[in-house]
């Protein structure tokens, strides 16, 4: 009985246009839109020497401590900036017309001219204050020892670090893989519709297609196991295929846990699928409503989960951070997140062991309403 | 004795859809369930089949009390629902195989019989057709041959002509009677008096839930004092005319709503003889005449004051 109605089940879903379209092409469709959108947002974070002009005065001229830093600032290939010296009125010219972030006149104390804030003045006015704080600095300790001179001259070249940056992670920081990771969690929530048509299927009160089945003598669990697992194993390959899709064809980076992603896919596979089937058995209207919430609540979820805009994860993670745990779209992308940049599990088991009570909860609150053998009405 | 309902009640709040309904269908026969939309006939079957909750009564099959979990009653009920219940993924076969088989777990035998079903149904060309190309007719074959195919003891098929072509109708119908004479018992559900009239060996007549009244055809329509219904053209009649027919001997009624005069007899012989010689003596212009039995539509009239049609 199991293998019959398992295989009646496969024809069934895999026929079935509409189902197969929002649980695969969707995905792959979003993902090539992804990776034509996403092209470029690595790009925005190489330095790029940011654009400068100097006031060509008398002060400058006779500041050769500062003109000398400036200089060394704007030379070789990881240079600071490109430095055009100017009179004051070409450097007021280049400031309006954005050729430049801003002017640096040479006065006491060193001024900076900019029209906007942003990254770019403050990396330039950081470098000024650095320049002057160490003027200070040598002045100082020369007013109290100027036998130090000559050692404190050789020894300003030599910067000393005295804070060590240490990475948790060997993976390359990359801006586009979390958009990917929701579009896996996504994808995994739209199971759901496989969920959905299962229960719909076999509850007497929603089709009379149920209705004919519940008059069978076929016991309801042994029914719903068999159709459970036939959409399993559609969505299982599915899910595979977005994955072999993305890391192949669009060469998307999944770090080196392979195994664990396939997991946590699996997982993922499982507990959207069992979230359509609660959604099917709690909401007692039709089809396209049903639909309606299925793409409502897993939108909403890979909202919040970063799928539209990426700090919107670390945002939800500030503000209200137990909204992050109680938003399984959202455990799951963290879990490849943390799969790619932690070397240590204990995030990633924390995220699935939350994801694994939500999948118990979807199968016991989905079981204990189509469990009732008889209905109130049809 | 294949059903026993007793006293069944369903409510849905304050309607009461059920109300205190017995009823007993015997090995082999073909009952009938008569009534107007909305008078009950479904949320009866769907009480007999387990599918509804019901306020009380008691409803046995093939002698054992019918609930959700027997198996063993189920395994020989076959049910045809009012809506085309089939899968519009899978093939006509397709279907019929999988409803089968939730039935028949041999395979060689589940072949032979799903042959059969589909044979039955004449839906040989269409075998692998998908029901989104079957039209109306069709369909409802599909949804019969997905009802009977592993052949059940007990047959309900309620409503299954609905929206149904002449043509496709007459095919049901022969098929059910078939099936009855293959040894099946039937209970039919319908709002159609003439399919219930043409089929049914024995027939209840329902109205909002309650048993008006029950019996082969030929009791349910001694049971009204019409014998006979005579119709007459005729555009025009005095009213003194007209009171005059109404005294001859066992006319019950007459009206005209011209051109029609509907005149209704009590059982007597001789009536329609009786309004020819009064037409003829009187000189009334008219074109046709002709005389009726009463038919279950008359008898629901009489037992509820309102037409089964309605």
């Amino acid at each position: 009985m199991f293998a019959h109605i398992f295989i009646y089940r496969l024809k069934c879903l895999l026929r079935d246009k509409e189902t197969i379209f929002w649980t695969l092409l969707f995905p792959l469709l979003l993902a090539v839109f992804f990776n034509i959108a996403f092209a470029n947002l690595n790009k925005g974070e190489i330095f790029k020497a940011i654009d400068i002009a100097i006031v060509d005065d008398v002060n400058y001229q006779s500041n050769q401590y500062f003109k000398t830093a400036l200089n060394e600032a704007s030379q070789g290939d990881d240079r600071l900036f490109n430095l055009t010296v100017a009179s004051k009125e070409k450097a007021d010219q280049l400031l309006i017309n954005n050729s430049i972030s801003g002017y640096i006149v040479v006065e006491n104390p060193i001024n900076l001219v900019v029209n906007r804030s942003g990254l770019n003045p403050n990396i330039i006015k950081s470098f000024i204050d650095n320049y002057m704080q160490t003027v200070s600095s040598v002045n100082s300790i020369l007013l109290a020892d100027p036998a130090k001179q000559q050692e404190l001259l050789s020894s300003l070249g030599n910067r000393q670090q005295y804070i060590k940056e240490i990475s948790g992670t060997a993976a390359e920081p990359n801006n586009i893989l979390n958009y990917f990771y929701t579009l896996i969690a996504m994808a995994c929530f739209y199971g759901g519709f496989l969920g959905m048509r299962e229960i719909t299927d076999i509850q007497a009160d929603i089709s009379p297609l149920a209705a004919r089945i519940n008059v069978a003598p076929v016991h309801k669990l042994k029914t719903i196991i068999s159709s459970m697992s036939a959409s399993l194993l559609i969505h299982l390959t599915e899910m595979l295929l977005l994955l072999i899709f993305l890391r192949f064809v669009l060469q998307v980076d999944f770090g080196s846990k392979i195994g664990f992603v396939i997991l946590t896919t699996v997982i993922g596979s499982i507990a959207g699928v069992t979230f359509g089937a609660l959604i099917s058995a709690l909401v007692k209207k039709s089809e396209g409503i049903k639909v309606a919430i299925l793409i409502g609540v897993t939108m909403f979820g890979s909202f919040l989960a970063g799928m539209m805009y990426q700090n919107m994860k670390y945002i939800v993670a500030q503000k209200i951070p137990v909204l992050s745990y109680l938003n399984p779209v959202n455990l799951l992308t963290d879990a490849f997140y943390c799969l790619y940049y932690y070397d240590t599990f204990s995030r990633y088991a924390l995220n699935m062991g939350i994801l694994s009570i939500f999948i118990v909860i979807f199968c016991v609150g989905t079981y204990s309403i189509i469990r009732r053998r008889k209905y109130a009405s049809l | 004795m294949i059903i026993e309902v007793n006293n069944l009640v369903k409510r849905y709040g304050d309607l009461t859809a059920v109300d205190h309904l017995s009823l007993a269908v015997n090995d082999g026969e073909v009952f009938g369930l008569l009534g107007p939309n909305g008078s009950g006939k479904t949320t009866t079957i769907n009480c007999i089949l387990s599918l509804l909750e019901y306020d009380q009564g008691e409803i046995e099959i093939f002698g054992q009390p019918m609930t959700p979990e027997s198996y063993n009653i189920k395994r020989d009920i076959g049910i045809v629902m009012q809506n085309v219940a089939v899968y519009n993924e899978l093939t006509v076969y397709e279907n019929i195989d999988y409803f089968c088989g939730l039935y028949i777990p041999n395979n060689k035998l589940r072949k032979k019989l799903v042959l059969e079903a589909i044979d039955f149904v004449g839906l040989d060309e269409y075998s692998k057709f998908y029901p989104k190309k079957l039209s109306g007719g069709l369909l409802r074959r599909l949804n019969i041959a997905c009802g009977i195919a592993h052949k059940p003891k007990l047959i309900i098929l309620d409503e299954p002509t609905v929206a149904v072509d002449p043509q496709s109708r007459n095919k049901i119908l022969e098929g059910i009677l078939e099936l009855n004479r293959q040894g099946a018992t039937i209970i039919y559900t319908s709002h159609y008096m003439e399919e219930v009239e043409h089929i049914c060996s024995r027939i209840m007549i329902l109205d909002k839930g309650k048993a008006i009244a029950t019996g082969t055809n030929g009791e349910l329509k001694a049971m009204i004092n019409m014998g006979e219904k005579i119709t007459v053209q005729s555009n025009y009649m005095s009213a003194e005319q007209l009171a005059k027919i109404s005294q001859l001997p066992n006319i019950v009624s007459a009206e005209h709503n011209s051109p029609l005069l509907v005149i209704k007899s009590s059982r007597g012989t001789n009536n329609l003889e009786t309004v020819l010689d009064f037409i003829k003596k009187e000189r009334i212009q008219h074109s046709k005449i002709y005389s009726e039995l009463p038919t279950l539509n008359d008898v629901f009239l009489e037992l509820t004051g309102k037409e089964l049609r309605d």
